[in-house]
């Protein structure tokens, strides 16, 4: 029984771990994909991706995860072949990678998604693309590199001492004599030193040189810098140092296959003499590759050990638990809160400052705890844009577009439980704007826009709220057609849709029977589903804004609460029901003013400062009791989600509390107005309101409801 | 504040697992007839608690309730059952089912006791027609197999005849999924 508990615990454990390098690998591709448009490789990138899926691998094996363990191997083989440059990185090669990861993502998935991924087809590709093997000519050739030096590179150094002769980069013969007493250190620091101008390719001992407690080593090292730059940075003025230059005459080049493959260290012995290594005016080697700013190579050990550094993973269901707990203590301090009240009401003064005082620290605790609880749950926004990433780099490939995307405020937090959530919308909103919003290259440039279409996703904190802005740069939706559209499917009458303002008719979009509509989907340049988006959203207690111009573009906001654990609510009462509403969409709480309330097209209003609030009475809406009157409710409490503002009616305002917002069970969810509800203490639950949901219901013309309205 | 409330596991089975085609059913009335679930599906029998009305659920849907801490959905059975409704009384119970992806509160009238019912005490809801209702599983007969010598005299007077009829409910269907304003 517990180990099968252990078991699953280890599994979970997997899954987490799985997830990790899944999204690590499918950044490492995104840097690749970046790498290839600027004309540049990225061989750590590449080594990485190498390891992750290694890793990947061996886990999945340990685990039983057989299918992913078979994925991984594929994968792994490309990656090799990559590495060592028996393929050759393009767009069609990264198309096949980027698969995988999605592969491995859906092997992970629920069974359905599992049983989508076809191991043995995606094998058959990426063997596919195998065979195709760009034939090399062989740069080694045109070098001054001697066979007895190739011959012990392995296959990985052979393929970086190319690839780098091909980028026009300068390759170096260093020669030093180390103490044998600290060869480690000493290498090290040497390594160290090169590290940042060159590539070391290989290093070896060249027993040569040595001489009792001395041992040469000679090392191969790529780099753009000239030598007296590397001379300069390596600070060891007993160092020898020299270029290896191309060939004078490409006549009779040694092959390669003459050199002996696999041979030890040792061989290197007979080398040094054979080596031409002119030690005098150094002539850097050009070759006609653009020469690209590379990255050090560093020591892949290294990498995979910094990441596990302080960082702990840890299941957001315990911190739901350890949520809850806090919650609970927030009840406790609350009744300790009374119990001193009441203490210093009775006889014993002195213990009751005690008790005041205590409690005072109690509270101050209190606040810390909860604050680091909800620290712990931040995530950074990055996590979600880097999927973002992948998905535009996806459709844009798919739709041949040239699309670029720039983030803004990545490092932005907010609540794991919304960056996933938020996962689907966005992914939903991206894709719209590559499939509809952006233009094919030739109509930009007829246009007189840039070819490449730009995306750009900025996102910033405002106040408790995150405000995430996706613009594009494309078509834009015309309100007009959306406006014929709409009455034309009948969402709208004829009236109700030229009475609504450009930005509510852009809005119309987010109408169910609107968006579905697949007619329409093509003429206003925007996909189906954008119901879906605006549900999940304010699902998370967040709106959803959308503004376009024709020609110039559509930008979607998305506001959201940072959080959605412990929240300050204001509680009050209607018809002797306590109900509750997070204090961050609460603009203020004003005393009704009844004399002042006006009826326009059915709607009551007041006018608050000049402008014009609409008032939603909450018995009706939630049909409490009998039809309100202006004697029983006194106040009005001004919400306001996105830039729309609403005046709930209520009896009476009952204070403000911090609470735990908990869903209601499956059965409840999705109960229109109703967010959640939370226990106050004395177990009996309050409901929660979903301000944005409400707005929405009580200003939002429902399709219906129009046409209904229109029909009478 | 220790919540006043059963295990079901600890006093009501006398044997938790289910051998030989004897299964175990919790008997309990709701208005003048008297049901039955499956042990199995019991989580706990408590009180009733301090219950919050959710405005535009379905009518047979009491409210929410707390449980340790848990959100969770009551269903008033006399509704689902489709029997007038009735005062609540000292007797009255919540149970506590899981259906599979949620844990929800019954609101029944009393918890009588378990029976672990034979197949042949069984028979299937087919006896009753084509239109029965989808929860109602079957018809327990505990009166074809021995009496419970423990019965109490007033349990026994629930029932006129000595032939005791239990409807047997599936709790899934019985729970399903309802569709908000349904």
């Amino acid at each position: 029984m517990v180990s099968g508990k252990d078991g699953e615990r280890a599994k979970e454990e997997f899954l987490a771990e799985a997830q990790e390098l899944i999204e690590g690998l499918s950044r490492g591709l995104l840097e690749l994909d970046t790498g290839i448009k600027q004309g540049q490789r990225s061989p750590d990138t590449v080594n990485d991706l190498f390891r992750g899926v290694h890793t990947l691998k061996g886990l999945s094996g340990m685990f039983g995860f057989e299918r992913l363990g078979r994925m991984s191997h594929v994968l792994e083989d490309m990656l090799e072949d990559l590495r060592l440059g028996r393929v050759e990185l393009t767009q069609q090669v990264l198309d096949v990678l980027f698969e995988g990861v999605d592969n491995f993502q859906r092997l992970l998935g629920d069974p359905a998604e599992q049983a989508s991924v076809d191991v043995e087809t995606f094998s058959g590709r990426v063997h596919g693309l195998a065979r195709s093997k760009v034939k090399q000519h062989n740069i080694l050739e045109e070098f001054e590199l001697d066979a007895s030096m190739l011959g012990v590179l392995t296959e990985y150094e052979e393929h970086r001492l190319r690839t780098n002769l091909e980028q026009g980069l300068t390759v170096y013969r260093l020669r030093v004599r180390l103490a044998l007493d600290v060869i480690d250190t000493a290498l090290d620091s040497l390594k160290e030193r090169v590290k940042n101008l060159a590539e070391i390719i290989t290093y070896l001992p060249s027993m040569d040189g040595g001489g009792g407690d001395e041992i040469e080593i000679e090392m191969l090292l790529a780099s753009k810098k000239s030598e007296a730059e590397v001379r300069t940075a390596l600070g060891r003025p007993d160092a020898k140092l020299s270029s290896v230059e191309r060939r004078k005459t490409a006549a009779a080049p040694k092959p390669l296959t003459a050199a002996t493959p696999a041979v030890t260290a040792a061989a290197a012995k007979e080398s040094p003499a054979a080596a031409p290594a002119p030690a005098a005016a150094v002539v850097a080697v050009k070759v006609e590759a653009p020469s690209a700013p590379k990255k050090s190579a560093a020591e892949g050990g290294d990498v995979s050990l910094r990441s596990i550094t302080s960082v702990v993973r840890v299941d957001i269901r315990k911190l739901d638990h350890l949520m809850n707990v806090v919650g609970e203590l927030g009840t406790v301090r609350a009744a300790v809160a009374r119990l001193v009240e009441r203490l210093r009401a009775g006889a014993a003064p002195a213990l009751s400052s005690e008790a005041h005082r205590i409690h005072r620290a109690f509270q101050r605790h209190l606040a810390e705890v909860q604050e680091s609880v909800l620290d712990i749950r931040m995530v950074p926004l990055s996590q979600l844009f880097d999927k973002v990433a992948v998905v535009v780099r996806q459709v844009a490939r798919e739709q041949s577009k040239e699309v670029k995307l720039a983030v803004v405020g990545a490092e932005t937090e907010v609540d794991k439980l919304i960056a996933e959530e938020l996962a689907d919308p966005m992914m939903h909103i991206v894709r719209n704007a590559i499939d509809h919003g952006i233009e094919s290259t030739e109509v930009r440039t007829k246009n007189g826009k840039p070819t490449t279409g730009t995306l750009t996703v900025v996102a910033h904190q405002k106040g408790n709220h995150v405000v995430i802005e996706l613009s594009d740069d494309g078509r834009g939706i015309d309100s007009n057609v959306i406006r014929e559209a709409a009455v034309r499917k009948g969402v709208l009458s004829e009236q109700a849709a030229s009475d609504l303002t450009r930005e509510e008719l852009l809005n119309v979009i987010f109408m169910p029977g609107f968006s579905t509509a697949r007619e329409v989907t093509d003429i206003s340049g925007r996909g189906v589903g954008m119901d879906v988006v605006k549900t999940n959203i304010t699902r998370l207690g967040g709106a959803v804004d959308i503004d376009s111009e024709k020609g110039g573009g559509t930008k979607v906001t998305i506001t959201l609460p940072i959080t959605l654990a412990i929240i300050s609510a204001l509680l009050f009462e209607v018809r002797g029901r306590l109900f509750a509403i997070p204090l961050a969409v609460v603009q203020e709480a004003l005393r009704m003013p009844s004399q002042a309330v006006r009826t326009v097209d059915g709607r009551e209003v007041i006018t608050l400062r000049g402008t014009t609030l609409p008032l939603c009475r909450l018995a009706e809406l939630f049909a409490l009791g009998p039809i309100a009157d202006d004697a029983t409710e006194h106040y009005v409490i001004v919400v306001s989600v996105g830039n729309k503002r609403l005046g709930m009616c209520v009896e009476r305002l009952s204070g403000q509390q911090d609470i735990v917002i908990k869903g209601l069970g499956r059965s409840l969810a999705g109960t229109p107005g109703i967010s959640g509800a939370t226990d106050l203490g004395d177990q009996h639950l309050v409901l929660v309101l979903d301000a944005a949901s409400i707005i929405e219901e009580v200003l939002l013309p429902r399709a219906g409801v129009l046409a209904v309205g229109v029909a009478t | 504040m220790s919540q006043p409330q059963v295990k079901a596991t600890k006093n009501y089975a006398p044997e938790p697992t289910e051998e030989g085609g004897v299964r175990e059913f919790l008997a309990f009335v709701v208005a003048s007839e008297t049901y039955a679930l499956p042990l199995s599906c019991i989580r706990e029998i408590m009180r009733v608690p301090s219950v919050t009305p959710v405005p535009r659920a379905q009518r047979e849907v009491l409210g929410i309730i707390s449980v340790r801490g848990q959100v969770t959905t009551l269903i008033d059975l006399r509704q689902r059952l489709r029997v007038p409704a009735g005062p609540t009384s000292s007797r009255t119970r919540v149970l506590l089912v899981d259906q599979g992806d949620e844990i929800m509160g019954l609101l029944c009238d009393r918890v009588q006791q378990v029976h672990r019912l034979s197949e042949k005490e069984v028979e299937l809801a087919s006896v009753l027609g084509a239109d029965a209702a989808s929860y109602v599983m079957g018809i327990g007969r505990p009166g074809q197999g021995e009496r419970k010598a423990e019965s109490t005299a007033e349990e026994r007077a629930d029932h006129d005849s000595e032939d005791e009829i239990l409807i047997l409910l599936d709790p899934i269907a019985l729970l399903k999924r309802q569709v908000n304003h349904g």
